[in-house]
C-alpha cells in the first residue's frame, strides 16, 4: 500500500516535470504524439525500472529485515538465558549472604566474649599478687580488653594460656623474688613466698599488693605472732614439705583493715576525758600502792628483826613500841599491863591501815566511772542517731569506741587495784595480828625467863 | 574451730581466737592453781608438823594455866594461822579478778566487733564474727576459771579454820 502511494506521488512529480516543456507550442501532433509516445515508453521505462529498482531495494530491506529479525531472536534468546542466570546468581548470593551473616555473626560473639573475658581478668589481674610473678600478663590483657579490631589468634591463644597459668597458679605456693617497698617507703628485692592468690609473705613479714602497684608492700601493722611465725616456718621449709598455713580468703582485704585497726594510743584518746580520769586515777592508786608496799616492806622487815630480838625493844618499829609498855614498867600486874598492851597496840593499826581504804576505793570507782563513759558514750551515739539517722554505722562508732574504751579503762584499772589492795591488806593484817595477838604471848615467854617474872607468874 | 591435729594446737588456736585477754587468763590460771596446789600440798605435809611441834612445845610447858600460858598458847596459834593462812588472800583476791578479767575480755571483743562494723558495715557477719568469739570466750574462760578456784578457796579456808580450832582444843589449858 505503501509502495503505491509512493509510485502515485512519483508520477505526480514525472507529470510535473514534464509540464514546463509546454510553454512552446508543437511542431507537430506526430512528431508530439512519438514524443509522447517515447516519453511515456521512456516514462514506462524509467518506471519499471524504477520499480525494478524500488523491488530490489525491497527486497534487500526484506531481506534486512529478516537479518535483524534473527539478530533479535538470538538477542531475546541470550537475554532470556541471561535472566535465568540472574536469577540463579541472585538466589547464590542470597545463600552466600546468609551464609557470611551466621558465620560472621558468631565470630562477633567471640570477640564479645574475649573482650569480656580479658576484661574481667585485666581487672582481676590487675591486683593479684600473682601477676607480681608473672608481670607481662597485665599488658597483654588489658591490650585485649580495651582493643576494638578482632583479635589475633595469637592473642586468643595467649589469653587462653594466661587464663590456664592463673589456675594453675592459684593452686601453688611459689618463691621468687619481687621488689617490696617497706613502711618508710625504701624498694628492695626480697624472697617473696606466694601462697595461692591469698597471701604474700617475705621472711616473717606480711606482704600486700596495693591497687595496681608494681610492688609489693610490707604492712605496718602485722598480724598476730603466730601467723608470723608459721609464715617463717614456711619460707623457711624445703619445696615438697607439707606444712600448715594461714591465708587471707580475701586475697589481701583483711590484711589491708588490720593496719587500720586503731593502736594503743588512739583507743585511749577515743575514751574522751573520763578516760583521761580514770587513767589519772588508776596512776594515783600505783603510787598509792607502791608508797604503802614500801612502807609496810620496811614495817615488816624491822618488825622481823626486833622478833629476833625481843630482849631489846627499839622504838622504830610498832612492835618494838609495844614491847617497850613491858619493858619500861615491867613490875606491872597482868590485867593492867593487858590493858596497857591492848592500847599501844591499837596506836599502832593506824599507821599500818592508813590508805589502804583508799586502794579499795579507787578498785569500786574505776569500774563505776567506766560506767559513767559508757552511758555519756550512748548518749553520744544517740544524738549521732537522732542526727543522721542509723543508716551509716561508721557515724555511730565514734560513741560506742568511747562507751566501750571507758569501760576497758576502768576494768583495766580497777583490776591491778583489787589485786594490790589484797596483798597490801594481806601483809597489813598480818602485821596486826602480829602485833594484837603475839606481842602478849612475846611479852610472856620473855617475862618466864627472868627469874623476877617467875616468881610473879605463880599469882 | 578447735579441731587441730594434737590437744597443744587446739589450746593455740583457742588462746588466738580468745585474744590478749586469754593469755591474760591462762596466765592468771596458771598462778591460781600453782598457788591452790601449794598450799593444799602444805596442808598434806606441813601443817601436821606444825601441830606436832606445837603440841610438843605446849607438852614441855610445866605451866598450862597462868596468864602468861594463855598468851603463849595464843600466840603459838595465831602463828600457826599467819603460816596457814599465808597467800590465802591472795588466792582470794586471783579468783576475785578472774570474772573481771573475762569482762575485760568482752569488751574489747566488742571495740573489736565495733572496729570491723566501722570498716565492713553491718554486712559482714563472718568478719564480726572473730570479734565477737573474742568477747565470749575470756567471759566463758574467766568464769571457769573462778568458779574451779571458787571451789578450793572455800575448802582451804575451812581446812584453816578446823586446823586452827583442833590445834586450839589440843593445847588443853587448866
Amino acid at each position: 500500500m505503501r509502495r503505491a502511494c509512493a509510485m502515485a506521488l512519483l508520477g505526480i512529480a514525472a507529470f510535473t516535470a514534464v509540464a514546463p516543456a509546454f510553454p512552446q507550442p508543437p511542431q507537430d501532433l506526430d512528431a508530439l504524439l512519438q514524443k509522447t509516445r517515447d516519453a511515456r515508453a521512456s516514462d514506462a521505462r524509467g518506471l519499471d525500472e524504477r520499480v525494478q529498482r524500488f523491488r530490489d531495494e525491497r527486497d534487500i530491506r526484506a531481506t534486512e529485515m529478516r537479518e535483524a529479525q534473527q539478530r533479535r531472536d538470538a538477542a531475546v534468546a541470550r537475554s532470556e538465558s541471561l535472566l535465568a542466570e540472574f536469577d540463579e546468581n541472585e538466589v547464590a548470593l542470597t545463600e552466600g549472604q546468609t551464609q557470611l551473616d551466621a558465620r560472621s555473626g558468631n565470630l562477633g560473639e567471640v570477640f564479645g566474649v574475649v573482650r569480656q573475658v580479658s576484661g574481667d581478668f585485666a581487672s582481676q589481674s590487675q591486683n593479684s599478687i600473682i601477676t607480681l610473678e608473672h608481670p607481662a600478663r597485665q599488658a597483654r590483657l588489658d591490650q585485649l580488653a580495651t582493643a576494638n579490631a578482632l583479635p589475633s589468634a595469637e592473642a586468643l591463644e595467649q589469653l587462653w594460656l594466661d587464663l590456664l597459668q592463673e589456675i594453675v597458679e592459684t593452686g601453688k605456693v611459689s618463691r621468687f623474688s619481687a621488689p617490696v617497698v617497706d613502711a618508710r617507703g625504701a624498694v628492695t628485692d626480697a624472697e617473696v613466698v606466694r601462697v595461692g592468690p591469698f597471701t604474700a609473705t617475705a621472711g616473717a613479714r606480711f606482704l600486700v599488693r596495693e591497687s595496681a602497684a608494681e610492688a609489693f608492700t610490707a604492712l605496718s601493722a602485722q598480724p598476730p605472732r603466730g601467723l608470723r611465725q608459721r609464715a617463717a616456718t614456711l619460707a623457711a621449709a624445703p619445696s615438697g614439705e607439707v606444712q600448715r598455713v594461714d591465708v587471707d580468703p580475701s586475697r589481701g582485704a583483711l590484711l589491708g583493715v588490720l593496719v587500720q585497726t586503731p593502736g594503743i594510743a588512739e583507743r585511749i584518746q577515743s575514751g574522751g576525758w573520763v578516760g583521761a580520769v580514770i587513767i589519772a586515777l588508776g596512776l594515783a592508786g600505783v603510787l598509792l600502792a607502791l608508797e604503802r608496799f614500801i612502807v609496810l616492806a620496811r614495817v615488816g622487815g624491822r618488825i622481823r628483826r626486833q622478833r629476833k630480838d625481843i630482849a631489846a625493844p627499839t622504838g622504830d618499829n610498832p612492835l618494838g613500841r609495844v614491847l617497850q609498855v613491858y619493858t619500861r614498867q615491867p613490875e606491872l600486874e597482868p590485867e593492867t599491863l593487858e590493858l596497857k598492851l591492848d592500847d599501844a597496840v591499837l596506836r599502832e593499826i593506824p599507821a599500818l591501815e592508813v590508805r589502804l581504804v583508799w586502794l579499795k576505793i579507787l578498785a569500786a570507782v574505776a569500774p563505776l566511772l567506766g560506767l559513767l563513759g559508757t552511758v555519756t558514750g550512748m548518749i553520744l551515739t544517740f544524738q549521732q542517731i537522732t542526727l543522721f539517722g542509723t543508716g551509716d554505722p561508721k557515724l555511730m562508732a565514734g560513741g560506742i569506741s568511747q562507751a566501750l574504751v571507758t569501760t576497758v579503762l576502768g576494768l583495766i584499772v580497777a583490776i591491778p587495784m583489787v589485786l594490790l589492795h589484797a596483798m597490801l591488806n594481806a601483809r597489813s593484817k598480818g602485821l596486826i595480828q602480829v602485833l594484837e595477838e603475839e606481842s602478849a604471848g612475846l611479852i610472856a615467854e620473855q617475862s618466864e625467863r627472868r627469874p623476877q617474872g617467875q616468881a610473879r607468874v605463880g599469882v | 574451730m578447735f579441731e587441730g591435729e594434737n590437744p597443744l594446737q587446739a589450746v593455740m588456736t583457742f588462746l588466738d581466737a580468745g585474744g590478749p585477754v586469754v593469755y591474760a587468763l591462762l596466765v592468771l590460771a596458771v598462778v591460781l592453781w600453782t598457788l591452790i596446789l601449794e598450799r593444799l600440798m602444805y596442808y598434806r605435809w606441813q601443817m601436821p608438823t606444825d601441830v606436832k611441834r606445837c603440841m610438843a612445845d605446849w607438852q614441855a610447858r610445866p605451866d598450862h594455866h597462868s596468864w602468861h600460858a594463855h598468851k603463849i598458847k595464843q600466840r603459838r596459834v595465831s602463828e600457826a594461822q599467819r603460816h596457814w593462812r599465808a597467800r590465802l588472800s591472795l588466792i582470794k583476791a586471783l579468783v576475785a579478778l578472774c570474772p573481771m578479767m573475762g569482762l575485760l575480755g568482752t569488751v574489747t571483743g566488742m571495740i573489736h566487733v565495733f572496729h570491723v562494723m566501722a570498716v565492713l558495715g553491718t554486712g559482714n557477719a563472718r568478719a564480726m564474727a572473730a570479734g565477737i568469739s573474742t568477747a565470749t570466750l575470756p567471759t566463758m574462760a574467766g568464769m571457769v576459771i573462778a568458779i574451779s578456784g571458787l571451789y578450793f578457796v572455800s575448802r582451804l579456808e575451812q581446812r584453816v579454820q578446823r586446823a586452827r580450832h583442833h590445834l586450839h582444843d589440843q593445847m588443853v589449858t587448866h
